[in-house]
């Protein structure tokens, strides 16, 4: 079940189509059936009602005439976070801009394209997590052989030794990874593995909760099947604990829009 | 303007309907006379540089020499250009990869670079500045470009802009793909889609 990267590519997106197209059509339904559908302006900006099958409820305020913030309510799903999305064209294509842990419940989008009409909408994701593993790496930055030395193992991938057999996320809540190990590479990069154990998972997260946070904060998102990732470390990473969690995507909030004014800047 | 997380998503975000119909004339982006145009292009394959449709490969570590894969766009002289583009990192060992750029044909040389560096920071190669932490690999980016001839090259990564930089006049054109800088290397795996221009 190996699959080499240039492979899995195509592969990846082959299921990202096919993630798109239920996700396009939901919006639509979303749209026409409870959003607000008056033309937005930047005086009057539409924060459209939630989608029955969602109790989350999106809104979005123009906070300069390039900046949006958006807020949310009625996430006590139990969901494991959520995932905000922006487009300009109401049809998509909808851009990911963070998948966030269910403590988040706001996020600015800043100095924005002016006079340009944004659609945010946010989804749900939910899964099991695996134990979590406390990293420290060693202090200072990369030497120069570090930097020239193979990163072979940085991409991410699917080895057929790390793969049970699949139990689905959805119905039993089972599946959780298991067996997750950090490999320090360097001054600035972890090998992470672990055996994967869901059979429809639409993909995984690596999670850290640094020394500075009091909750996990999704780091990285990985096609599903994929048992082993490499992560080059921001500053804050240095000492941390990771988690991976397979996850599936839930229900849809409204769609809100919103059009911004002039740019103020130079 | 450096932001201090490391923004996530992927392929799915990518509505299918799209694929199947892009809207020709209208967008909705910096609205005011914008004209949609589909400018000619060459593949451009040197070194170990691969090109398969909007997939764009260096395949070896070779730190030296010319190690391209890209699309070469028409020159254009004046007025305004908007490139609209969505690029994913599906694999990066190595590091520094130029992803677009705004060539100056006047000045041969190229204006603007866009790359990344190995975990995802990407940076306008001429300053050094960061744009973002977004290109983490596995994320679908999001880029805009606004280039005034004469006047000003705007960058914009997820919608938010993160670059400005004076322009002269002359002639340019767009490039995207996978192409070595003076001091990076492969390999890389960069899957473009959903790539429009427009002119005013």
């Amino acid at each position: 079940m190996s699959v080499p990267v240039r492979v899995a590519a195509p592969t990846a997106l082959v299921l990202a189509l096919l993630l798109a197209l239920s996700a396009c059509s939901a919006t639509r339904t979303t749209g026409e059936g409870g959003a607000d559908r008056r033309p937005a302006t930047a005086r009057h900006p539409v924060a459209g009602k939630a989608d029955a099958a969602s109790g989350v409820v999106l809104r979005a305020e123009r906070t300069t005439p390039t900046d949006i913030d958006l807020r949310w309510q009625g996430s006590g799903s139990g969901a494991s976070g959520h995932v905000l999305e922006f487009a300009t064209e109401e049809s998509g294509p909808y851009t990911v801009l963070q998948y966030l842990p269910p403590s988040v419940t706001n996020y600015r989008h800043p100095d924005l394209m002016p006079n340009t009409t944004f659609f945010y909408r946010l989804r749900d994701f939910d899964g099991p997590v695996s134990e979590p593993v406390s990293v420290t790496l060693p202090k200072g930055e990369l030497t120069a052989a570090d930097e020239d030395s193979s990163h072979d193992w940085l991409p991410a991938r699917k080895d057929p030794k790390r793969t049970a057999p699949g139990r689905p996320l959805r119905s039993t809540g089972a599946g959780a990874p298991t067996g997750l190990k950090a490999a320090v590479k360097h001054a600035n990069g972890i090998l992470f593995t672990w055996t994967d154990h869901a059979s429809d998972e639409a993909g995984f997260l690596l999670e850290a909760r640094t020394r500075t946070r009091s909750a996990y904060e999704p780091v990285v998102v990985l096609d599903p099947d994929v048992n082993s990732t490499g992560l080059i470390t921001l500053p804050t990473e240095k000492e941390a604990s990771y988690r991976v969690r397979a996850f599936t995507y839930g229900e849809r909030s409204n769609v809100v829009r919103l059009t911004t004014g002039e740019s103020t800047g130079p | 303007m450096l932001t201090r997380f490391r923004a996530l998503t992927v392929t799915g975000a990518v509505c299918a309907s799209t694929f199947l119909a892009l809207p020709n004339a209208v967008a909705e982006v910096e609205p005011g006379g914008w004209t949609s145009v589909s400018p000619t292009y060459t593949v451009q394959e040197r070194g170990c540089g691969q090109v398969d449709g909007l997939t764009f490969q260096l395949t070896c570590s070779t730190a030296s020499g010319d190690q391209r894969a890209e699309r070469r766009y028409a020159t254009y002289t004046g007025g305004t250009r908007q490139f609209e583009g969505y690029f994913r990192i599906s694999s990066l060992s190595g590091t520094r990869i130029s992803l677009k750029q705004t060539f100056n044909e006047s000045a041969a040389g190229p204006y603007f670079m866009l790359a990344v560096e190995r975990g995802g920071r990407l940076y306008a190669v001429h300053g050094g500045d960061t744009l973002s932490n977004a290109g983490t690999v596995g994320a679908t980016v999001r880029v805009n470009t606004v280039h005034q001839v004469g006047s000003s090259h705007r960058t914009y990564i997820n919608g938010s802009l993160q670059h400005t930089y004076s322009s002269p006049g002359g002639s340019f054109y767009d490039k995207f793909g996978a192409y070595r800088t003076n001091s990076g290397n492969g390999p890389a795996t960069v899957v473009w889609s959903n790539v429009r221009f427009w002119r005013k």
